[in-house]
């Protein structure tokens, strides 16, 4: 007969409760100090809504110092933001007592308050003295100037510019028609109208489409296939279908769904660039199908579709399928593959994706982490930001063949016929234009994404205009001229 | 000699308390409060004394460490906005920290008088069917007769008086389970019936045990009350594997769990809602995940060190963040102001609360008190953690009190009648236990069957 004293269970129990009440200090400590910085920070925090009302919150300024973003004083000696330009409007959103906040003034809120501080000894050591309050300055990697070109290159139209330092991460440009007066929302005078205006606008443009407005690519997204492609070892450069000429001619059959040609492309087969140049949905097609599926989806998350690249902004998830299907990668059937390979379907993607697609091509297959706040400056000190290398997604030899293909669609013979006013003078510059099918009436959406020099890349470029029509009659003369303007004042 | 030490100790309780006390209100301390503290730190040494007078010998760490729970309790509810509780007596306005004063004075008199007076156990050892058929008969009453707070029908009111009856059921739970598994404990340790690896327990004693528990759980989620019913769950198998010393009873307890909160999940909208929560409460921050993501909020800002007493809690349109704080989340106050090393004391101190009640059991003359001892101080540390670990979205919330700290009357009643039970029980002077009992009625059956 089993006696043994009760005693002893108790011990195991006691030894079971030590245990328990370790995980629960743990777990204080996953939110007391690993977690702090960034709960504390969080906009919705009420240390952060409490300090907003009475701190001043620190400037906002780009790369060459101009103000995006100030305080004044109301009657009452009540401060309120001022926003001297609207072409920002969309990054800096506002910060308004009745109105919350929305952009870098929300998701900077605690920097800008000085509620937190950058350095982690410092903010350790905050309570400790009389004011604690340091608000920070944020130097943005933006240009006004070319924010304010992109701005007025898309006119009335609806649309997005991004422009990025593929070596860098570093964001010139972050445009998104049409802006709105963030000023009337943050003063307090005019901050009822101010609102109502652009939140019951059918234009939306509290939108921001940079970031967070998903379009179909049409021919751009042919580059991420080609990542994809070349990435997962399924073709070459040199990789040409046998059966690609008769396709070209009578359309590609896949599972019974005749995908046909557009006008332009030569009847016969080639390969990765000469495809490129004269932007052949046939070739994609097979492409896509030769690399499957769960590769495409593979490599577009490595591209950062999912939105978390740790962008000052958030940034809304792109998509190469709906994810419903049960084929490899969530796609139906082949059929949507095919069609998803040369940027139709169910594809949906973001102008800031897209310019992230161009930037790994142009800095030899590595996403630089990309982001627009490059220094935060107080009382305390400055802190800059460092570049930091996301991902490595292809290899520089893979990225070579792709740039060298997207440098013959805009320099080549053919290609320029697609791509007409891309091209830099004097530089040799890569791109890929793009016209997006909506099905249905009305234009189509006018794409081009690129970069230059090729040989050494600076700069990379997204251009979407909603309902531009063909990519060669809206996107890619606005991407040639701002490809300019960078050349002309911020590049050397 | 341990007199001394016992006084050493709470003289420094006080000394923190009175250092700690100044912080608590910059800008001028209201004259209450040196008065509670005065009162308060008054009737522990008293409580203390009366035992020594009466010649008891009790533990001597147990109410020390209780009563170093009870000052920061008390401190809690005096930094708290007063008017998150107001009770008119007569002319006076009584506010949280009065309330709660008057509550923790009851509570420490109660387990003093209780560590005084028993001096035998027979009351609780014989009658633990009377105490079960009285906690199911008190728990049936509040849910016929209860008042609806909050959803949850828990309160029931005589008059001015109101409580909550599922406190007091936890200790009676403990009382039965004690006296049914000190008597049946060879059997269930004896026989098994097994299923492949796993051997079960002898069917027709777990029978009536299981019922118990059964009736009490539905009970308890028929008044949505998850908290009770996940801490009788818990405390009921940590007294089980303590007679029994056999984990396989823990392991089908657990399946047994997994399976029940699988259903309950899937059928009770109230638990889904819960558990939605849980995994994700930053979905919905302003709606329903709004408490538990400002307990997050207030933890986080504490960091390390904390803000200090009285530094944090920033108010959000002139209120507190963090609704239901002096009875769902003092942890969460008590995370922000004195920081991951407050919450680490605290936790320690509930560790040694219960360390001293196991060692109380283990050092039982009989299996009854043992059990009884060690499932009083499992009540206490359980309960502890499951507000706790829900505080910081370990587990889904439930709305529990944190022992000795919460605010609330049941609550501190009821604990006050734990420490006074445990404080007797240490007594080696008690009553001698009675010579074991011969096994049950059933179980002579069973073995003249099996003979």
């Amino acid at each position: 007969m089993d006696r043994r004293p009760v005693s002893r269970s108790i011990g195991h129990v006691g030894l079971a409760l030590v245990i328990a009440f370790g995980v629960l200090a743990g777990g204080a400590g996953y939110w007391q100090v690993f977690r702090s910085p960034d709960l504390s920070s969080a906009a919705d925090n009420p240390v952060v809504i409490a300090a907003a009302r009475d701190v001043v919150r620190g400037q906002i300024v780009d790369r060459d110092g101009k103000v995006l973003a100030t305080t004044k004083r109301d009657a009452n000696g009540d401060p309120y933001r001022v926003y001297p330009d609207r072409s920002v409007s969309p990054i800096i959103g506002y910060a308004s007592r009745r109105y919350g906040t929305a952009g870098l003034e929300r998701s900077y809120a605690a920097q800008l308050i000085g509620v937190t501080d950058p350095d982690p000894v410092r903010n350790l050591l905050k309570k400790f003295e009389s004011n604690p309050s340091d608000p920070q300055t944020l130097t943005l990697s933006l240009s006004l100037a070319l924010q304010k070109a992109a701005v007025k290159g898309l006119g009335d139209d609806r649309g997005a510019v991004v422009m990025l330092d593929p070596r860098t991460g570093e964001v010139l440009v972050l445009a998104s028609t049409p802006t709105f007066d963030n000023s009337a929302i943050a003063n307090p005078a005019t901050e009822d109208k101010g609102f109502a205006a652009v939140r019951d606008a059918a234009s939306q443009p509290l939108l921001n489409r940079a970031t967070q407005g998903r379009f179909v690519p049409g021919s751009v997204f042919k580059i991420v296939t080609a990542i994809a492609a070349l990435g997962s070892g399924a073709i070459d450069a040199t990789t040409t279908f046998p059966n690609q000429a008769k396709a070209e001619r009578d359309g590609l059959v896949v599972n019974g769904f005749r995908i046909r040609e557009h006008p332009g492309v030569p009847v016969r087969t080639f390969d990765l660039a000469h495809a490129t140049e004269v932007s052949s949905n046939i070739f994609f097609a097979l492409t896509g199908l030769k690399t499957g599926g769960a590769n495409l989806a593979d490599y577009a998350a490595k591209l950062g579709f999912d939105g978390n690249v740790g962008f000052d902004l958030p940034v809304a998830p792109s998509q190469v399928t709906n994810g419903n299907g049960s084929a490899p990668g969530g796609f139906v059937d082949e059929v949507e593959l095919a069609n998803a390979s040369y940027g139709q379907a169910e594809t949906f993607v973001t102008p800031f994706e897209m310019a992230l697609v161009a930037s790994t091509v142009a800095h030899g297959g590595i996403l630089m982490k990309p982001h627009l706040v490059t220094a935060l400056t107080g009382r305390s000190g400055t802190r800059t930001v460092a570049p930091e290398i996301f991902r490595q997604v292809i290899s520089p030899n893979e990225a070579a063949a792709i740039n060298a293909a997207m440098v013959r669609a805009v320099e080549g013979n053919l290609g320029k016929q697609f791509t007409p006013g891309a091209a830099v003078p004097g530089i040799v510059t890569a791109g890929k234009s793009g016209t997006a099918e909506l099905g249905g009436k009305g234009e189509p959406h006018s794409w081009f994404i690129g970069f230059a020099p090729a040989d050494n890349p600076q700069i990379a470029i997204a251009v979407l205009v909603e309902r531009g029509g063909r990519g060669a009659q809206r996107a890619v003369p606005l991407a040639g001229s701002l490809l300019k303007t960078y050349f002309d004042t911020v590049g050397r | 000699m341990a007199v001394v030490s016992v006084a050493i100790l709470i003289g420094s309780i006080s000394l923190a308390l009175a250092q700690r006390d100044p912080d608590a209100k910059p800008g001028g301390l209201e004259p209450a409060e040196p008065f509670h503290l005065a009162v308060y730190l008054g009737v522990l040494w008293l409580a203390h004394i009366a035992q020594v007078l009466a010649g008891r010998r009790t533990d001597q760490v147990l109410l020390p460490a209780v009563g170093l729970l009870g000052g920061i309790s008390l401190l809690l509810m005096e930094r708290l906005p007063q008017n998150l509780v107001v009770q008119t007596l007569g002319d006076t306005d009584l506010g949280l920290a009065d309330v709660q004063l008057v509550w923790l004075v009851l509570s420490i008199v109660l387990a003093a008088a209780i560590a005084v007076v028993v001096r035998s156990d027979r009351w609780l050892r014989l009658y633990k069917y009377t105490w079960a058929a009285a906690g199911v008969a008190l728990l049936l009453l509040t849910f016929v007769l209860g008042t609806e707070i909050n959803g949850q029908r828990l309160t029931l009111s005589f008059g001015p008086v109101s409580g909550q009856p599922s406190e007091l059921l936890k200790v009676i739970l403990v009382v039965f389970l004690a006296g049914y598994l000190s008597e049946n404990r060879s059997l269930l340790v004896e026989q098994s019936t097994r299923v492949g690896p796993i051997s079960l327990p002898p069917v027709p004693y777990l029978a009536p045990m299981v019922a118990m528990w059964a009736i009490a759980l539905g009970i308890v989620v028929v008044q949505r009350d998850l908290g009770a019913a996940l801490l009788f769950f818990a405390v009921f198998l940590l007294l089980l594997y303590t007679a029994t010393g056999r984990p396989g009873y823990v392991v089908l307890g657990l399946i047994l769990f997994v399976v029940g909160a699988f259903v309950m999940y899937q059928l009770v909208d109230h638990v889904r809602t819960r558990v939605d929560i849980w995994l994700n409460p930053f979905a919905d921050p302003s709606g329903a995940g709004y408490q538990v993501v400002q307990s997050l909020y207030a933890f986080a800002r504490g960091g390390l060190l904390g803000t200090g007493l009285g530094g944090g809690l920033p108010l959000v349109s002139g209120r507190l963040p963090i609704p239901a704080i002096q009875t769902d989340f003092p942890l969460a106050a008590l995370g922000e102001e004195l920081g991951l090393v407050g919450i680490t004391a605290i936790l320690g101190i509930y560790l040694v609360v219960i360390e001293r009640g196991l060692r109380i059991g283990a050092a039982a003359r009989d299996d009854f008190r043992a059990l009884l001892a060690s499932g009083l101080a499992l009540v206490v540390g359980v309960q502890a953690f499951i507000i706790a670990a829900g505080n910081l979205k370990l587990i889904p919330l439930t709305g529990i009190t944190l022992p000795f700290i919460s605010y609330g009357g049941s609550s501190l009643l009821v604990n006050g009648i734990v420490v006074g039970l445990l404080l007797a029980l240490s007594d080696k002077g008690v009553e001698p236990p009675p010579p074991p009992r011969q096994p049950g009625r059933l179980a002579r059956l069973t073995r003249r069957a099996a003979g």
